[in-house]
């Protein structure tokens, strides 16, 4: 209402400085924003029935639980070495053999580095699918189909590496300057060797971060599947859960949060020296 | 390193964009092997086309361009593709105006993608290169006397240093052509001149054809043996850089010649710069100010 107006352009401008523009306000917006976000908030809270009381209801049964959580079982952590090297192994084996199949997938599924607009819709449509499928999801199928025990878990680590690794680095051949790949074409390189020659050396540290990243979810992730019986710890978590043996259960999470604190650790460091 | 030049020939090309804009019109050049062309032209006259055309990177609608014994032919007529395209570009070296340099790896290894075309698909994948193209990537590199940073990434390399190894990169080629679009407007004008006597001297010992795209006349007349000047995608002078007066200046830029034209508007402290022809330039940039005609 103070403000002006600057002649033909009916910019806003400050009456007490002519030369500076008015602050542009956005205030009905946020507003609007912020109560539709609520409105949707609650919406969904009364669709799934929270209901803080039953947390009150159920505590005496909680608090039994909680107590024998707190009291780790160290005596049966020898039963748990196995599983968790179980677990490690499937992660380094799911790591190493998705990472290896996505590199080649990623190149198909960037636009600047493939040339064939067929090929390339083809292939993020397969990659879409194969990241739309949740990891236990996976894991539930492939028990059905190859059996309880690490391979079925293993398999689902690929796929779930597969789906996470080909988006993360195709995105970054995306965002990758083409010039090198333009004179490698220029040269008379085929694709092939252009992309080979031009663009890897260009995406290896963004992929060695991605590959490291991926290791870290792979263990979180073989814990998980493990309690539809693919392998590693979550089989041993369901069995002792499954006989309400808390304290072995509360030292098998006591593992697992060790194993994955060293492991980012390590690699978070490693990848601050890639990137 | 024994090269030798390819002619070039266009023969009524023209090449129109998919968004309608009219690159060539019906242009008709012979460039002699071994000659070194400068082209000028304000932006969007048609010089990188040009040049883009001549390796197949700008696919021509219509006419005819023989490269050595290869034929780039227009839109309906048998395309040169694959491997023959391939070929023509083992042929044709290019350098860029922003160096396209992989600048994660080494220098030597952008030097040996100039023998992608000549490497098996196993050793470029493995990048177990041949002794014979190491020792000609390095050769290359003597060349353009940049040898010591063979093994430094690109990266780490100045404007100027990273624009010879582009150079290099082509010469690895062993090419016939050499085309360069805008190779130094990224630089300053000591290194400008440094790089264009690096393509001055390439032109002269292996008697490689080279088309040079500039935006300064200055350099253009300086470094050429014939310029060519387009304006709205054709050709409007084509003849050697003392014959460009005042009325051919304007024919190119449709105005007369400023200070914006030229590199060295104010004398550059670069001893190795040739006097004469700052001298020389000095004039034309008088002349092109309007004090005599």
């Amino acid at each position: 209402m103070s403000a002006g107006t600057a002649g033909k352009t009916g910019i806003q401008v400050s009456p007490a400085h002519p030369g500076r523009p008015v602050k542009p306000r956005h205030g009905a917006q946020v507003g609007a924003a912020v109560v539709v976000l609520a409105a949707i908030t609650v919406w969904a809270g009364i669709g799934v029935q929270i209901n803080i009381a039953a947390i009150w209801e159920n505590w005496s049964n909680a608090s039994g639980n909680i107590i024998q959580l707190l009291q780790p079982d160290y005596g049966f952590f020898p039963k748990v070495i196995p599983a968790l090297v179980e677990t490690l192994q499937m992660a380094v084996i799911a790591t190493a053999v998705g990472s290896a199949l996505s590199l080649p997938l990623a190149f198909l599924a960037s636009r600047a580095t493939n040339p064939r607009p067929g090929l390339l819709r083809a292939t993020r449509l397969v990659m879409n699918i194969v990241r739309a499928v949740p990891d236990i999801l996976y894991a539930a199928i492939l028990v059905a189909v190859v059996g309880v025990g690490a391979l079925s878990g293993v398999m689902a680590l690929i796929l779930f590496n597969v789906g996470i690794i080909v988006k993360l680095v195709s995105e970054a051949l995306d965002g990758e300057d083409p010039g090198a790949l333009e004179a490698a074409l220029a040269a008379g390189a085929s694709w092939p060797k252009a992309n080979r020659a031009a663009m890897l050396p260009q995406i290896l540290p963004s992929f060695a971060s991605q590959v490291l990243y991926t290791f870290e979810l792979n263990i979180r992730a073989s814990t998980v599947i493990g309690l539809v019986g693919a392998g590693g710890l979550g089989i041993l978590i369901d069995n002792v859960r499954s006989f309400f043996r808390y304290h072995e259960l509360s030292m098998i999470i006591l593992s697992i949060l060790a194993l994955v604190l060293v492991l980012e650790s390590v690699s978070s460091a490693l990848r601050r020296k890639l990137v | 390193m024994d090269s030798t030049g390819a002619d070039i020939r266009f023969d009524d090309v023209s090449v129109t964009y998919p968004n309608g804009f009219t690159g060539l019109k019906g242009i008709n050049l012979s460039i002699p092997a071994g000659e070194m062309v400068g082209i000028v032209g304000l932006s969007g006259a048609g010089k990188s086309t040009l040049v883009r055309t001549i390796n197949g990177l700008v696919p021509i609608t219509s006419g005819r361009i023989s490269v050595g014994n290869h034929q780039l032919t227009g839109r309906g007529e048998a395309q040169l593709r694959g491997r023959d395209l391939r070929e023509l570009r083992s042929n044709v070296g290019m350098v860029f105006q922003s160096f396209n340099l992989a600048r994660r790896t080494t220098v030597i290894n952008n030097v040996l993608m100039g023998r992608l075309y000549h490497s098996p698909a196993w050793r470029t994948l493995l990048g177990a290169w041949k002794n014979d193209d190491v020792e000609l990537a390095m050769s290359a590199l003597e060349r353009v006397e940049i040898v010591q940073k063979a093994y430094e990434k690109a990266s780490s390399l100045s404007g100027g240093q990273q624009q010879r190894v582009a150079i290099a990169r082509t010469l690895a080629q062993r090419p016939k052509v050499i085309l360069a679009d805008e190779p130094v407007a990224s630089l300053d004008p000591p290194t400008s001149h440094v790089v264009m006597r690096d393509l001055q001297r390439i032109n002269a010992e292996l008697g490689i054809t080279v088309v040079v795209n500039l935006h300064f006349l200055d350099l253009a007349r300086r470094y050429s043996d014939r310029l060519i000047g387009l304006r709205s995608g054709e050709v409007v002078f084509d003849g050697p850089g003392a014959d460009a007066d005042e009325s051919v200046f304007e024919s190119i830029y449709g105005r007369s010649l400023t200070a914006e034209d030229v590199l060295d508007a104010k004398p550059v402290l670069d001893t190795e710069v040739d006097l004469n022809a700052e001298v020389e330039l000095d004039a034309v940039v008088k002349r092109g100010a309007g004090s005599e005609l």
